[in-house]
């Protein structure tokens, strides 16, 4: 009960403070840790792709800023060269993410574990490379920049990102809508299916589960969450650029993920915005932040290998452990454990 | 033309055979300790600042073939006991940790040798007339070296008790153990040579590439190439795979530019890896 009582509390607590962020920040901090908070959200929506297939499906994807990119650049393509509105651009952007993530999952998903991670890489290297060299379409490292066009007009009146305000709400609908979509899916029997994949795929298979194109549904899922973010991530900053789809890029949601929490639903959350809180702190006040980055990786996995929310999860049920057990009721009725 | 097919395929056969250094030690700290280590190209980074700072300091560049495999295997074997043990070969947990590794050895370089690349002149000068073109000395210098290295190491493997040690442990960790084989030594003395092949693939390798911080980022995706093309357990494969990977891309430099060569070998390594995921060698070993 008191599990409940407080996880309860905590996420009343949070989301107050993220539908309050545009006050109470500028109020108590200063505006620029508005945007900030925005980009965590955006980010934890790419961490959480990650998570979506190794924490759930078991496959450890190094290549999820290949799908990033692409939503950036079908965002970027589509308003400066295409002409393209609003919301048409961003439906581009995903479905350039999800086309993307269906072609290269049809040869991924074939491979597990150690193969799995390496061909993830090796697409999103092939793009990221083509990425480059095609500078004419692309811009390269250097990348393109856009104008925003408006999200929709209202009494004449064009309403848009510039405001800081409504980006944030903007971003922070979508984030919201992608992590309860994902909820959903997690506790669909397609949910499940992952989760008999993730622990043991011939078994999986055995209990006549389609692995193979489980796991093809999850990677294009993915690739979508990814997409998603990466558009927003264009919209964010007006611009896209190659290097977003360079290994490294992918590599720091892996490891925001596992540092946050595999395999639960918010601890890619918990991990982007550590790492984004603490770069953001310690880069002003000195140079070399990559060290305390780098330390505080090593100290989370040495520490807590479940993740922070593994730990966290971890106290709660000690804490349940230490309470008087409760009297059976009455009436005992069988029921199948979920 | 002929002169810069001869001259690019040179160019990549003896980068190969550096690379194949680097990627051995990738491999068996892979093999034997379940270890994605995504701080190996940041150990061959290290490797090329050593040789840059032995040279500036003492003026002899060779003491840095001393040098840089010396401090590299105290530090892997430094940072073992420290990061690697309390992870107990939990490959997802090895790549946080790693990384966090990689941040840390990029942003020390940076701070103590700083953030411009620099380059090393070659320390034999001259170049030897070969197959019609003139070709630098070093590079053939450095080719022979990385060869020796390699033999040595086979060696290595095959003649000494350490070396004996470290195949069983990777064969089966078990039945090693029970034997009497001290595995958490042979832990530690994996990752600090793992470290030194490295090292030492970037002291030889500084002066035909540049010493800057970030140099690891580029070699490092290609020898988890050079690994997996290779086959996971095949240490003669990874290798051979190293040495043709860079032959070929050197071959399709010299008719289309470097990234196209380079998008050529991750096609290639996709095509192997989708036909014959056991490694390009698999079915010639065991």
């Amino acid at each position: 009960m008191r599990r409940r009582f407080i996880e309860t509390t905590l996420a009343a607590a949070g989301a107050v403070f993220l539908v309050t962020v545009p006050w109470s920040i500028p109020a108590l901090i200063d505006n620029f840790w508005v945007s900030v908070i925005t980009e965590i959200l955006i980010w934890s929506l790419f961490a959480a792709s990650v998570n979506l297939l190794f924490g759930y499906v078991g496959l450890l994807s190094f290549g999820q800023a290949l799908y990033f990119g692409f939503g950036m650049y079908g965002v970027a393509l589509g308003i400066d060269r295409l002409g393209l509105s609003f919301w048409p651009a961003f439906g581009l952007g995903i479905a350039a993410a999800m086309t993307m993530a269906l072609v290269s999952g049809i040869f991924a998903v074939r491979l597990s574990w150690h193969y799995f991670a390496i061909i993830t890489v090796v697409f999103s290297l092939i793009f990221y490379f083509l990425a480059v060299s095609m500078k004419p379409l692309t811009g390269g490292d250097d990348g393109i920049n856009f104008t925003l066009p408006p999200v929709f007009r209202f009494d004449g009146k064009a309403i848009g990102l510039t405001d800081p305000t409504f980006q944030y709400f903007f971003v922070l609908a979508v984030v919201s809508l992608c992590f309860f979509l994902m909820y959903r899916l997690i506790n669909s029997p397609l949910g499940k299916g992952f989760l008999a994949i993730r622990d043991n795929n011939l078994r999986a298979s055995l209990i006549g589960l389609n692995v193979y194109a489980l796991r093809l549904i999850a990677f294009v899922l993915a690739g979508c969450l990814a997409g998603v973010s990466g558009a927003l991530f264009a919209f964010f900053g007006r611009y896209a650029s190659a290097t977003y789809m360079f290994y490294q890029v992918s590599g720091e949601a892996v490891v925001w993920t596992i540092v946050g929490g595999a395999g639960t639903m918010f601890g890619p959350l918990v991990g982007t915005a550590l790492f984004i809180v603490i770069r953001e702190i310690v880069s002003s006040h000195w140079e070399h932040h990559s060290l305390i980055v780098g330390l505080l990786a090593i100290l989370s996995v040495i520490f807590a290998p479940k993740g922070i929310v593994g730990l966290w999860n971890g106290w709660m049920i000690r804490l349940g452990e230490r309470e008087p057990v409760k009297k059976a009721p009455s009436r005992l009725t069988l029921r199948a454990e979920p | 033309m002929k002169d810069t097919v001869l001259l690019l395929a040179m160019n990549g056969l003896i980068w190969g055979l550096i690379i194949a250094l680097i990627a051995l030690g990738l491999s068996i700290i892979f093999g034997l300790l379940d270890i994605i280590n995504i701080a190996h190209g940041d150990f061959f980074m290290v490797g090329t600042v050593l040789a840059w700072f032995s040279l500036s300091l003492t003026g002899d560049f060779w003491i840095g073939f001393l040098v840089a495999p010396l401090i590299g295997f105290l530090l892997g074997a430094i940072i073992q006991r420290l990061v690697i043990q309390p992870i107990h070969g939990v490959a997802a947990l090895s790549i946080v940790a790693t990384f966090g590794l990689s941040l840390i050895l990029q942003e020390t370089v940076r701070i103590t040798f700083g953030a411009t690349p620099r380059r090393i002149l070659a320390p034999i000068p001259g170049t030897v007339p070969l197959f019609g073109v003139d070709y630098e000395i070093y590079r053939l210098f450095a080719a022979a070296v990385a060869l020796a290295a390699l033999a040595g190491f086979f060696l290595f493997l095959q003649h000494t008790r350490l070396g004996i040690w470290m195949r069983a442990v990777r064969h089966d960790r078990e039945t090693a153990v029970a034997m009497g084989i001290p595995a958490r030594r042979v832990y530690v003395m994996t990752f600090g040579i793992g470290f030194a092949l490295a090292a030492f693939g970037g002291a030889v390798a500084a002066p035909i590439t540049t010493v800057d911080f970030r140099g690891g980022v580029d070699v490092l995706p290609f020898c988890f190439m050079a690994v997996i093309i290779g086959g996971l357990d095949n240490l003669p494969g990874t290798v051979a795979a190293a040495v043709l990977l860079s032959f070929l891309e050197g071959l399709i430099q010299s008719v289309a530019d470097p990234t196209i060569a380079r998008i050529s070998s991750l096609v290639l390594m996709s095509a192997v890896l989708m036909l014959r995921p056991q490694g390009l060698f698999g079915g010639f070993t065991k």
